[in-house]
């Protein structure tokens, strides 16, 4: 088709009403392109079809254009409380982060101390344990001491302090003569100072002849302060007296602080 | 009359400057076409409201490059109008009204728009024939198809075609002087 043809056909009318087929409109845009004339006849048919349209129009009141300015004024607004909005769900999302992982470090601070307690827990366990044994021997032991205490062959004797060194002071003696067996029950003697050690005599009175019989060391301590002793001669009387440490040969008498008789009974 | 290119790429970076010129350009004439549409005053400015913030939207979707800005506005213009007298509370508010063209509004409003009137565009008008006056409402103002059109009126295309030019032909020199 010409130019001309193309103006005659009426088919830029149609165009330019937006009701030409969409392969036609490909197709008349080709030539338009190429074409001055027809682009000033488009042009034309665009000015009187603007005008016929807008003859018709009622008046139109200026709130019209406020109404549509509002609303893309509004729409960019919330565009920019979304953005906002984001940064917001990015912080949370962080301060969860690191809220998190605080968390998991402070269960892991949780957790270590909680192995530290049932370490130390488990350590004072083995400390009751040790403490409940060592109660059990001492049970056993007192035990034990009580049921030899109890057999008939012995005797006991109470004795008394000396009343120039101690007069509070004293001691019980068990005594089986038959087999040269003493225990002393020094529950009644206070401690002695350091450096310094209790011994036990066996005393003869006529003549008074002292014999060692040990000392109160942990080598005769049989349980709860109560010592043992064997092989001695048979006493008459027993004392104790406080001896620089490993004893002396003989007794020394101003540190004497039981004497009692073991005869009779 | 020569397309605003510049305006248009304007208003689709987002210059509302450019969208407002664009607006005073174009909305009588879209207001006329909706009015003719809706027949409804104020129904009409809310559409037409709609018309241009959807053009504003959807200015992207435009390319000066292919078709006439005037086309695909009138395009967004026809359909966003006929969408809304198919809408129930449409069809409940237009029940008793007979159907109007754009000639029955010319001659039974005298507050229409006097500036263009003033050009004689109601003498060209009075003056159509009835076949020009269906004509050009159903393929201007309705926006039927061609095939459309042509079988609504019982004519075939070829001749519709050409009618609807002669139809139009004394108004652009009314127009254009």
């Amino acid at each position: 088709m010409t130019e001309q043809e193309l103006i005659e056909s009426g088919i830029l009318e149609l165009y330019v009403s937006g009701v030409l087929p969409q392969d036609e409109v490909i197709e008349i845009e080709k030539e338009i392109s190429n074409s001055n004339l027809l682009q000033q006849e488009v042009e034309k048919i665009e000015a009187s079809l603007i005008t016929l349209a807008a003859s018709v129009a009622p008046p139109l009141p200026a709130m019209v254009w406020t109404y549509i300015l509002n609303s893309i004024q509004k729409v960019k607004k919330l565009t920019t409380v979304e953005e906002s909005r984001t940064n917001w769900a990015a912080i949370t999302g962080w301060a969860a982060a690191i809220l998190f992982i605080g968390g998991i470090l402070w269960m892991l601070n949780e957790n270590n101390e909680l192995q530290d307690t049932v370490v130390k827990t488990n350590i004072e366990n083995t400390q009751l344990e040790e403490n409940l044994n060592n109660k059990n021997t001492e049970l056993a032991e007192t035990t034990d001491v009580l049921e030899i205490l109890r057999a008939k062959e012995l005797k006991s004797f109470t004795l008394p302090g000396n009343q120039a060194v101690a007069p509070e002071a004293y001691a019980k003696v068990y005594l089986n003569k038959d087999a040269t067996i003493a225990y002393i029950d020094a529950k009644g003697l206070p401690e002695p100072p350091r450096g310094k050690v209790y011994q036990v005599w066996s005393l003869i009175v006529e003549p008074l002849t002292p014999t060692s019989m040990g000392l109160l060391s942990s080598a005769e301590l049989m349980s709860n302060n109560v010592y043992k002793f064997e092989n001695f001669p048979n006493p008459e009387a027993i004392g104790i007296t406080l001896e620089p440490e490993g004893g002396s040969e003989t007794p020394t008498m101003t540190q004497l602080y039981i004497l009692g008789g073991v005869t009779g009974q | 009359m020569t397309q605003p290119n510049e305006l248009i790429l304007e208003m689709q970076q987002g210059n509302e400057s450019s969208f407002s010129t664009l607006y005073t350009m174009y909305s009588e004439a879209l207001h006329g076409i909706i009015y003719s549409i809706v027949l409804d005053h104020n129904v009409a400015e809310e559409v037409l409201q709609d018309v241009f913030i959807k053009i504003w939207d959807n200015s992207s979707r435009y390319d000066i490059n292919k078709g006439r800005f005037f086309t695909w506005i009138l395009n967004i213009a026809r359909n966003t109008a006929i969408d809304h007298t198919r809408s129930k509370a449409h069809k409940n508010q237009r029940k008793n009204l007979s159907t109007t063209n754009f000639v029955d509004i010319l001659s039974s409003s005298d507050s229409l728009n006097r500036k263009v009137n003033a050009i004689g565009i109601d003498k060209f008008v009075k003056k159509l024939k009835p076949t020009c006056i269906q004509i050009i409402d159903y393929l201007f103002f309705k926006g039927y198809t061609q095939a459309a059109a042509a079988k609504e009126l019982d004519m075939p295309l070829g001749t519709l075609k050409t009618r609807n030019r002669n139809c139009l032909n004394e108004l652009r020199t009314i127009v254009l002087g």
